[in-house]
């Protein structure tokens, strides 16, 4: 089991009249090797999930076991070399920084991970290729469409060689078209043993994943195949 | 992440936000340069002061002592001259007197007087001409004399202690007093007339300086003014008051000593001496050192050179604010590329490193250029206010850019540590 989180709770403004329980006792477990799909409406919770799976946000309750380990006893420094070896994210609005080329984004997470130059080098060229961006590699992202900003993203996402990959809305900015190949993407990163949890709101896309996790208001109100969630 | 990349990633972040760093080092350079500079007019004016006062002469204690009628029956000016002799730390002693007249000074046709010679030039225009600009201060005095005011003489000798016994007929001659009489000629043997009394030129004096490294303001103008009155004198013996003086003693003394340390002791004993002497009924005595003006003056100017401080130390501030303003602005801005850092596995301390080394980049850059330009204008205020090459002292420059940097790097650091302690998710929400 890769992912397993037991009763997570995240509450905002706890014990006021303003509080809101985005998660309210999630319980959910993921297989190494999956393509997960968790859709819910806006405001369901679907993004707040996403965000505690990918360390990038600490539940308010609960608790979370990735590969084992207990990430709410992990310290910030821990919870950093996670997140850079263990998971790759791809956002809707691609975040890219915007001062440096797609090259120097891709190469970002291998710098933070240490990697050695001349072994940077190939495994930046080598996700860029991946996405077919392998031409743009000087390019900043104000240079490039929105579905090649998110092609260098998940070229950024992939160069580490992550375990996982949690992509938020990978389609949300692009035309269908385009949202169509990155979603190729991603189906061939899974066909690779790549563990892959897709957040959307779109059931055609959320359509394509072997397993689909319906969330609403903070809860998982269905889990299984297409079929089975009734898509 | 190694130094070497975070130097590489903060020089990239520098270059790809030009104007945003030129600004910020801007706060620097300016504060920078304000500081040099005002900390270098200060000192050029000390400096200044110095040189005044060193050509004034310096360590030397003037002495005036005099009782009226026949109510002592002391020669005062002899007692004093004896008492001095025996004091430690006394280099040398000389009556300062000088002739109360203007006696008309001539040498061949050039003469010097107080009165003003008119004659009339081509078409009939009347040329007026007044010598009296030139006109020496006449000195009587001893062989000392020139010692004890620091003159050197550049020519022939100065005055013996002979020419003071025997009342020789002979002078010594200011610098500006012998280019105006004898103009290239040597002056040495010659014979100048005094009220029609003839004197044989045995030597001239070094000039005490044009005065012109002062400065332009009206302060140094007067001290460059007096400094260049220095030259224009003649000394004679000091017997010669019974030719010029009607016999009277001389009451003017000058008293020179060793080192400054041994200026407040022998003042001390010259008081307690002419309080022995003189009744203060009849007759009075004042004892005197440049060094009581050249306190007063030093403390001036240590209040000057405060003031100025401050305001270069304000001016400073005022450029670290600017600078903490900007990294504000700046990591808000970069709040989101910290979340993304942070979401790519940037370690906390990354983040902070990174923008550390970017502010004290900046800073450094912004700190090279502003003490070059402190220097460049420590340049131009010392060429324009002093006439002089003002080089701003290490020691401020070192403490001045230091001070720039240590502050950039506080208000920048102190917005990075923050954003960074941010979660990830929070940060990438920010726009």
């Amino acid at each position: 089991m890769l992912i397993d989180i037991r009763n997570l709770y995240k509450i905002y403004n706890e014990g006021k009249e303003s509080e809101v329980r985005a998660l309210d006792g999630v319980t959910l477990t993921i297989d190494r090797g999956e393509f997960v799909a968790i859709i819910g409406q806006s405001g369901s919770g679907k993004s707040t999930l996403m965000n505690i799976l990918g360390c990038l946000d600490i539940p308010t309750y609960g608790d979370y076991w990735l590969d084992g380990t207990d990430i709410t006893e992990r310290t910030d420094r821990e919870l950093a070399h996670i997140r850079n070896k263990e998971i790759g994210f791809i956002f809707q609005g691609y975040n890219l920084i915007p001062a440096l080329s797609a090259y120097e984004n891709v190469e970002l997470p291998l710098i933070y991970q240490g990697v050695p130059l001349g072994k940077r080098e190939d495994m930046v060229m080598e996700a860029l290729e991946k996405v077919s961006m392998e031409d743009r590699w000087q390019h900043k992202p104000a240079e490039m469409s929105g579905g090649q900003q998110q092609r260098v993203a998940i070229a950024r996402a992939i160069a580490t060689h992550p375990p996982i990959i949690m992509a938020d809305e990978p389609t949300g900015a692009l035309d269908s078209k385009t949202g169509r190949h990155v979603l190729e993407i991603l189906h061939n990163l899974h066909e690779d043993g790549t563990t892959v949890i897709l957040i959307t709101h779109d059931n055609g896309i959320a359509a394509t994943a072997e397993r689909i996790v319906r969330i609403s208001d903070g809860r998982i109100v269905g889990d299984g195949t297409r079929e089975e969630v009734g898509l | 992440m190694n130094l070497t990349q975070a130097i590489k990633m903060a020089a990239k972040s520098i270059s790809s936000n030009k104007g945003r760093s030129a600004l910020t080092m801007l706060g620097i350079i300016i504060g920078l340069a304000a500081v040099i500079i005002l900390v270098s007019y200060a000192q050029g004016q000390n400096m200044a002061m110095k040189a005044y006062y060193e050509s004034m002469g310096s360590n030397k204690i003037n002495v005036s002592a005099y009782t009226w009628g026949n109510s002592s029956s002391v020669d005062v000016g002899q007692a004093l001259y004896d008492y001095c002799l025996q004091l430690d730390g006394v280099v040398g002693v000389s009556p300062n007197g000088y002739i109360w007249s203007s006696p008309t000074i001539k040498y061949e046709s050039k003469t010097l007087s107080r009165n003003s010679n008119r004659s009339y030039g081509g078409g009939g225009v009347m040329i007026s001409y007044d010598s009296s600009n030139d006109y020496p201060q006449i000195y009587l005095g001893n062989d000392k004399f020139g010692l004890c005011n620091d003159y050197v003489i550049s020519n022939g000798r100065d005055l013996s202690y002979l020419d003071v016994e025997n009342s020789n007929q002979v002078c010594v001659l200011g610098a500006a007093t012998a280019e105006y009489l004898f103009s290239f000629a040597d002056p040495v043997d010659k014979t100048i007339s005094i009220n029609g009394t003839p004197f044989r030129v045995v030597g001239v004096y070094k000039s005490k300086g044009s005065g012109t490294d002062l400065g332009t303001s009206q302060d140094a103008q007067w001290m460059s003014e007096s400094i260049k009155r220095l030259d224009r004198m003649i000394l004679l013996p000091s017997t010669m008051t019974r030719l010029f003086n009607d016999n009277q003693p001389i009451e003017e003394y000058v008293v020179k000593v060793k080192n400054s340390d041994a200026i407040k002791e022998v003042t001390t004993s010259l008081n307690g001496f002419l309080s022995g002497i003189i009744n203060t009924n009849s007759g009075s005595y004042s004892v005197y050192s440049e060094d009581t003006w050249q306190n007063e003056s030093n403390e001036a100017n240590a209040m000057q050179q405060r003031f100025l401080g401050g305001i270069a130390a304000i001016s400073l501030l005022v450029g670290g604010i600017g600078i903490m303003n900007i990294m504000l602005v700046t990591v808000t801005e970069r709040t989101r590329e910290i979340g993304i850092r942070k979401a790519i596995g940037a370690e906390r301390k990354s983040i902070v490193v990174q923008f550390l080394i970017e502010a004290a980049m900046i800073c450094g850059i912004g700190g090279i250029f502003g003490i070059g330009v402190g220097y460049i204008g420590t340049l131009i205020v010392g060429k324009l206010s002093f006439g002089t090459i003002l080089i701003p002292s290490a020691a401020i420059t070192v403490a001045a850019a230091a001070i720039s940097v240590a502050l950039g790097i506080i208000f920048g650091m102190y917005p990075a540590i923050k954003a960074s302690g941010l979660q990830p998710v929070v940060a990438l929400r920010a726009e």
